[in-house]
């Protein structure tokens, strides 16, 4: 079966700064696939990557990216518009930034949800009319109050309300509603919930991940925090200076992460800790590429790099569950 | 369509909000060419200013020849309705105004960055006292309350002075304000508070550093200012009297003979608005400098 | 005790005059931290832990209750406290003034008191790990892990008996958070000196605290070892933050 998503070779620089450094990643049709990373990994402009949204100063020297099929970085500018607006959706750290301040929600709703229907005519003529959307009617207004009830705001003031008089867990799902209303294919979502409080940022997820099960989304969450990615994911892809180091299935990958650096990020969240025990975090921090990575970006950090680490750039292994992009891959899992 | 526009707007924001730290040091430290170009314009001026101290051009005083002369050998600029050369008068003229204006903008900023920064800072009655004050004087026209000031304190350079002065310092006490607000709220500062640094220590050391770039940006532009507000007064005549001369004076001067020898407004006209012009835009180029709006390296 | 408080209530006026309404920052809040000891605060925003952290540090004054400082009440002048009590904020990027070297920034201090900082710069950086040439440096060159040791380093360097964490470690990537961590419960057992350490994360607080304390709604909802917090807290709330972990 081929991919939603299918990333590849990606390198992206800004100006002499290399953010991307040969990255990939896969998707499948209605998989969810946690995107860990810490800063200045790259996650952010892998993300950004995939809807062509990378800002003017970015610079793609190498690489494909997929979506359906579409190759995005070549696409036309119509073409383009017609992918975001069928078969992606967006939803940012910042809820509300991201909406228009001027606009009622609900207003902005059905500016998204106008604009579908044009595109759902022109675009997809004939099979799928009305795709997730059937047995509805009265009107646009009842359109607007089915998706904002689908990421649970019932209260009919919200479709009323401007974006600056929401709480953020109410701001990012009207963000996510307005995302999800064109039923996209690809979901991704750029830390979603580091702006909010615990209870909301599980009530955000549940919304988040019922929401693309029902739809038959894919989802793409990227994210610093490895365990939290862990629970909610299918697979897990972790990306340290430019490149997906690891991917596998989610609790695999947690539980017996086989890169150093995957190793090494499981092992060091305090919330991990068990009492009276101490964590023991890598020495260094990543660092910042001004051009391909001659080895492997993780080496001088690592406890297992040998002389090859350093010259030679890893290809990617299949270890068990595992893609790693380690040169002592097979034989540090028989070590663990 | 809008939710691709915003949606870009955030992650461009962000990446560059996440990035600022390594991108720092990278930063552009010189000026754009535009406001190097007005840089070398004002220093000319101020060239010129200093070569009338000497007599460079000429006496300004002494009479050369006829009256009202076209530009030609020994009066490149004309002569005015006595038969003075016009270049050396001009000359002494832009040393005037460059003088005043100078002078009344140390005086804005010196007040700007005392009160300024005391009412950001310590907020409560002093900072409404002043914001009240400010919002008075800013509800004149700036050349009512120059009038308003030469009435009062007679013509003449201490009026100029004192005018530019009250015309400038509202918008830059305001701005200054506002910076140390924004500064008092960080973190070293409260620190430093904490640590039981004393209000001198806190505002000299940690405050003021980190609001002199506004200050020094806002300084230029009251600058530009105080050039015109003094060519404004002294052309009404509130301002230097003659027969000392400032660009003002000689505009006023030469408005009389407009029709008969225009040349007498051309000469200080091309150089108040060479002036104004070249200050404007080394303003631009300091602001961009000290207040960046967006770090521009990434990663 | 090095710090008390006593049933502390902060309250603010807001809104335009006339409809003014009374909102409770802290209700009738209890602590205590003892010498040496660390005291987890967690609390999620809007839960009065940053406003108890400015009481604790006397930024604050409490509308009603008490504060006592190794015993006394805050002097009037803060002058009469330096050097004493110190503060680790949230912000690593607004952490030091950008307009003074590293040297400067952690010497500060003692330039408050009068004292010359010597060779005491060199060695507070040392002891969280940065080198002395660090000290010629300004904020911008630092990574954000580097400028909290900075900070550390700043509030250290006059021995204090107790210091204030808010957030100090809320804004790095995980893997620095628990450097700097480990750091914290080092120098700690290394001095000795009492800490209020603040956070909306339970895992970050459960690492480093020796009794957490946890706060909503302006109220404190639960106190109690962190051992106990590893397994069985008992309120609901507390059994929320938990399970979100």
């Amino acid at each position: 079966m081929s991919a939603l998503l299918e990333v590849d070779g990606l390198e992206v620089d800004y100006g002499t700064a290399r953010a991307l450094d040969g990255a990939d990643l896969r998707v499948a049709a209605g998989e969810a696939v946690g995107v860990v990373g810490e800063s200045g990994s790259g996650k952010s402009t892998l993300g950004a990557a995939i809807g062509r949204l990378l800002p003017r100063q970015a610079v793609v020297t190498a690489g494909t990216v997929r979506v359906a099929g579409e190759p995005v970085l070549d696409l036309p500018p119509a073409a383009l518009r017609r992918l975001r607006g069928q078969r992606l959706g967006f939803v940012f750290q910042d809820p509300i930034a991201s909406l228009d301040p001027t606009m009622r929600v609900g207003n902005q709703l059905k500016l998204v949800l106008r604009a579908q229907g044009r595109e759902g005519r022109e675009g997809r003529d004939g099979h799928d009319s009305g795709g997730g959307r059937g047995g509805r009617g009265g009107g646009i207004n009842a359109d607007v109050a089915f998706h904002l009830g689908r990421v649970k705001l019932d209260d009919p003031r919200v479709a009323t309300a401007y974006p600056h008089q929401l709480s953020g867990g109410m701001a990012q799902r009207v963000a996510i509603a307005l995302a999800m209303a064109a039923s996209p294919e690809l979901l991704v979502a750029d830390e979603p919930t580091a702006s909010l409080d615990s209870q909301v940022r599980e009530e955000v997820l549940n919304v988040v991940f019922s929401l693309a099960r029902e739809e038959g989304t894919s989802i793409v969450w990227l994210s610093h925090d490895l365990p939290a990615v862990a629970r909610r994911c299918d697979r897990v892809a972790v990306m340290y200076a430019g490149r997906v180091v690891e991917s596998g299935p989610a609790t695999e990958v947690l539980g017996n992460p086989v890169h150093p650096y995957t190793a090494a990020l499981a092992r060091s969240a305090p919330a991990a800790a068990t009492p009276g025990v101490r964590l023991e975090p890598v020495p260094g921090r990543p660092p910042v590429l001004t051009g391909p990575s001659a080895g492997c970006a993780f080496a001088p950090r690592c406890p297992f790099a040998e002389d090859r680490c350093t010259t030679e750039r890893p290809e990617p292994v299949r270890v068990g569950t595992q893609d790693v992009l380690c040169h002592r891959a097979a034989e540090l899992e028989v070590i663990a | 369509m809008n939710r691709t526009t915003r949606v870009k707007g955030t992650a461009r924001a962000k990446r560059t909000a996440s990035v600022k730290g390594t991108a720092g040091g990278r930063r552009a430290r010189r000026l754009d060419p535009l406001s190097l170009t007005g840089l070398g314009c004002l220093l000319l001026l101020v060239l010129v200013a200093l070569g009338s101290l000497v007599h460079a051009g000429g006496d300004p005083d002494a009479i050369v020849g006829p009256r009202l002369q076209p530009p030609g050998p020994g009066w490149w600029l004309g002569t005015d309705n006595l038969g003075r050369s016009m270049l050396p008068r001009v000359m002494e003229g832009v040393g005037t105004t460059l003088l005043l204006s100078s002078a009344a903008v140390l005086v804005t900023a010196a007040l700007s960055a005392g009160f300024g920064i005391l009412a950001g800072y310590r907020g409560g009655y002093l900072n409404e006292l002043v914001m009240r004050v400010v919002e008075l004087l800013y509800s004149f026209p700036a050349i009512v309350l120059a009038i308003l000031v030469a009435a009062v304190a007679g013509p003449g350079q201490l009026a100029a002075v004192a005018s530019i002065v009250l015309v400038t310092i509202p918008l830059m006490i305001r701005l200054v304000r506002a910076a140390a607000v924004a500064v008092a709220e960080r973190d070293y500062v409260t620190a430093a508070a904490i640590s039981g640094a004393g209000l001198p220590r806190i505002l000299g050391r940690h405050i003021l550093p980190n609001v002199a770039g506004t200050i020094a940006v806002q300084g230029t532009y009251a600058l530009s200012v105080g050039i015109s507000v003094e060519g404004g007064l002294s052309f009404l005549g509130f301002g230097v009297q003659p027969p000392q001369a400032s660009l003002g004076v000689l505009i006023r001067q030469g408005g009389t003979y407009m029709m008969a020898a225009p040349w007498l407004i051309i000469g200080p006209g091309v150089v108040l608005v060479l002036a104004i012009l070249s200050i404007n835009v080394l303003g631009d180029g300091l602001r961009d400098r000290f207040e960046p709006r967006e770090t521009r390296a990434l990663i | 005790m090095i710090l008390d408080l006593t049933d502390v209530t902060v309250s603010f006026t807001t809104g335009p005059p006339l409809r003014r309404t009374r909102l409770d920052a802290m209700r009738g809040v209890s602590l205590s931290v003892a010498e040496g000891e660390t005291l987890g605060l967690v609390g999620e925003s809007g839960s009065g832990k940053t406003t108890t952290s400015r009481v604790a540090l006397g930024l604050q004054r409490p509308t009603s209750g008490t504060v006592r400082f190794d015993g006394r009440p805050f002097p009037r002048r803060r002058k009469d406290l330096a050097g004493r009590m110190q503060a680790v904020l949230q912000h690593p990027h607004w952490s030091l003034n950008p307009r003074m070297r590293i040297g400067q920034s952690v010497a500060e201090p003692l330039a408050v008191l009068g004292k010359d900082a010597g060779s005491l710069v060199p060695e507070a950086l040392e002891q969280v790990g940065l080198e002395p040439g660090f000290a010629d440096r300004y904020p911008h060159e630092l990574s954000g892990g580097q400028r909290q040791r900075v900070s550390i380093a700043r509030a250290l360097i006059t021995r204090p008996s107790f210091i204030v964490f808010d957030e100090a470690v809320s804004a790095l990537d995980v893997s620095v958070q628990v450097q700097i961590l480990n750091l914290l419960k080092d120098l700690q057992a290394e001095y000795g000196f009492a800490a209020l350490f603040i956070s909306h994360d339970l895992g970050a607080v459960r690492y480093v605290a020796d009794r957490i304390a946890v706060m909503r709604g302006g109220e404190v909802v639960e106190t109690a070892d962190a051992v106990t917090f590893y397994s069985a807290p008992e309120h609901p709330y507390s059994r929320q933050l938990l399970e979100s972990l």
